[in-house]
């Protein structure tokens, strides 16, 4: 579910405007990208384990189908029931379906983007059906009534402050002490009697494991197992590339995930699902149902975008983005912010809606410098701005001034002509060897200055080694 | 068509060479660990913050209630316990503690036995059984682990049961924690806050 209520430029003017936001996001992504680099540190093979993560992922999405066909088989072995959806909307309706047959009059939901993406929190609000989101950062959220703004912690753009005010506004026995620790107790206090009420635990699942048909979750708080055992009915919505053939290949993008997330050797709570409860089994719900989505992913693997599906939604791309440390999430409109959420959010709401994103980004690599599984981010992002071009999305006056700029290129004597007066002008411009104003680009200096272009130009140069 | 078939169809391909997929797992890098001393290893990350586990060491099963004793007695706990049915931990003397097999929303403390503890992470693994529920290992304030010094193994690709798969299977690496407001480590979201692993050196 997307958000593009205004342009990408006034979102992230506003981003920009909001003196607080800033302080909160480089709060969160500064520590989570300082314990990853020690992670990383801490183990010596990381970049061959990169590879190898990235090859599990290459494998796995060339046989998809075959791979899909073994999990569902081996999952209903086990007494699951598999689903399968191509739209959101397909996705949304099984899920409230199952609700409804269950009698479902309140939902636990552990934190899953695949969840935000179809759009189930509001599906479920529009079937009357109570929704207790349990993630912590969730909790903020839904109380807030706001979207996430970043895929690990959703609640990222949240100061400690206005947590506290949200909690004391909302919560029935809040904090009194002005404490992160006396917050979280807090939502410890609201949260505990309503997951273990819940008719029907929803989750997503960071893997789904082919071999056996069980689905996998990991969670920090252990909310995700407080969510899922009590209820009478488990859902898992998954994304179909969310499949490693086997445990083992499971436990190698296990250590990658937790690594590039948070810096941990392994997240707190890793669990593996498979089926529901068992003949004399204290505990777990009498029903497990597994709804499996495509939304536009088969797609993606036909026009060259098969490379985004080895994403495990780690997050490390946007911790380490100068664009998202400045902007924030929300400011991407997406579902998914962040360079990852640039890439994906085309995809699932059009490029037309979203084209800016793809310029929303340095090219300064650093994202693909960190992915677990090799995502050559940048030029995915390249690739979406070749297509807004060849399909016509870009705005008149920047299709107008390229026009105008390959005419000049195609014609090199004018264009030596061009661009010898703009060196001569530019030198009038600055005494120093920075130009701190130029005309035409008040926007661009007036937060930095310009470095001033050498005295002639290349082909000048050039022309004057020759005659030597 | 249904949504299935329209979904397969669009992802027709050659089936999965298994040697293939096996080939991707061969020598795969792993966190390195001493091997002739995995009972250290294991102890130094059950030490470290992102687990920050307590632990304690008896020499038989029959000295299990006087380490627990010893635990909730340092923690100003009561000597109450929620026990799961298993016949290793019914046939050990728990006289002098109140116990109960199923847990309370507001459970101080519960027992469980793991069945393998993993040296390169910290990790505990379990399995749900008519034996052994999971809800309390959740639920409870106060998570306090019998682990066999014999079942440490060295890396999580020991983890996992060979064969037909339990309900659930799972690994708990410390205590329910949240960095959720400003990324500050916080103990304790909604499980437990405290996590006590008991090594068993009986040979």
């Amino acid at each position: 579910m997307s958000g593009f209520t205004a342009s990408f430029k006034d979102r992230a003017d506003a981003a920009l405007a909001d003196p607080i936001l800033k302080v909160a996001v480089e709060r969160t992504a500064g520590t989570a990208q300082a314990k990853r680099a020690v992670a990383v540190e801490a183990f010596p093979d990381f970049e061959a384990a990169r590879d190898r993560a990235a090859a599990i992922k290459d494998h796995v999405i060339a046989h998809l189908g075959a791979y899909l066909e073994e999990f569902e088989a081996n999952a209903i072995a086990a007494g699951a029931r598999v689903h399968w959806a191509s739209t959101t909307d397909e996705a949304c309706r099984i899920v409230i379906d199952i609700c409804k047959a269950a009698g479902a009059k309140s939902v636990a939901r552990s934190k899953s983007m695949l969840g935000e993406e179809i759009g189930l929190p509001h599906a479920l609000a529009e079937a009357g059906i109570g929704r207790v989101e349990t993630d912590l950062a969730e909790h903020i959220i839904q109380l807030a009534d706001e979207r996430p703004s970043h895929i690990i912690w959703p609640a990222m753009h949240k100061t400690r402050e206005q947590v506290s005010a949200l909690f004391k506004a909302k919560h029935r026995s809040p904090h009194q002490e002005e404490t992160i620790a006396a917050m979280a107790e807090s939502a410890r206090r609201e949260l505990r009697t309503q997951m273990l009420g819940a008719d029907v635990g929803i989750s997503g699942a960071n893997f789904l494991i082919a071999d056996t048909g069980a689905i996998c979750t990991v969670t920090n708080e252990g909310n995700a197992e407080l969510s899922l055992v009590p209820p009478r009915v488990h859902i898992v919505t998954a994304g179909i590339e969310k499949i490693v053939p086997s445990m083992p290949h499971a436990i190698h993008m296990l250590r990658m995930l937790a690594r590039s997330a948070t810096g941990a050797a392994l997240t707190q709570y890793t669990t593996f699902y498979t089926g529901p409860k068992r003949v004399g089994d204290r505990d777990g719900p009498e029903a497990m149902h597994i709804v499996l989505v495509d939304n536009g992913r088969t797609k993606m693997r036909e026009e060259g975008l098969a490379e985004m599906l080895r994403c495990i939604r780690c997050g490390a791309c946007m911790n380490h983005c100068v664009v998202f440390r400045q902007i924030g999430g929300h400011a991407y409109g997406g579902t998914y912010p962040g360079p990852m959420g640039a890439v994906l959010t085309p995809v699932f709401d059009g490029l037309k809606e979203s084209r800016e994103l793809a310029s929303a980004c340095t090219l300064n690599g650093k994202c693909q410098e960190v992915c677990p599984v090799r995502i050559p981010l940048p030029t995915l992002l390249k690739g979406w701005r070749e297509k807004s071009w060849r399909e016509g999305l870009e705005p008149r006056s920047m299709r107008w001034g390229l026009g105008v700029w390959a005419w000049v290129a195609r014609r090199p004597a004018l264009y030596r002509f061009g661009t010898g007066v703009a060196v001569r002008a530019m030198q009038m411009l600055g005494k120093t060897g920075w130009i701190n104003r130029l005309p035409l680009a008040g926007g661009w200096t007036q937060y930095r200055d310009m470095p001033k272009p050498a005295p002639q130009t290349f082909m000048n140069q050039y022309k004057k080694e020759r005659r030597r | 068509m249904s949504a299935r078939d329209a979904i397969l169809s669009r992802l027709k391909g050659a089936a999965p060479d298994k040697a293939e997929a096996d080939a991707l797992l061969v020598a795969p890098e792993r966190p390195m660990v001493d091997e002739d001393a995995l009972e250290a290893e294991f102890l130094a990350r059950l030490a470290l913050p992102s687990v920050s586990a307590s632990h304690d060491a008896i020499d038989t099963i029959a000295d299990l209630p006087a380490a627990v004793a010893r635990y909730l007695d340092a923690q100003g706990e009561a000597r109450s316990l929620c026990l799961p049915p298993d016949p290793r931990l019914m046939a050990c003397d728990w006289r002098g503690f109140t116990l109960h097999d199923v847990a309370a929303p507001d459970e101080a403390a519960a027992l469980a036995i793991a069945r393998r503890g993993i040296a390169e992470s910290g990790s505990l693994v379990f399995e749900t059984s008519p034996q052994a529920p999971m809800l309390p290992n959740f639920l409870t304030l106060h998570h306090i682990v019998l682990l066999a010094v014999r079942d440490i193994a060295a890396h999580l690709e020991a983890a996992p049961l060979v064969g037909a798969q339990p309900r659930a299977h799972y690994w708990i690496t410390g205590v329910s924690g949240t960095t959720d407001i400003e990324g500050s480590y916080v103990r304790g979201a909604h499980g437990p806050r405290f996590l006590h692993v008991i090594l068993l050196r009986e040979q």
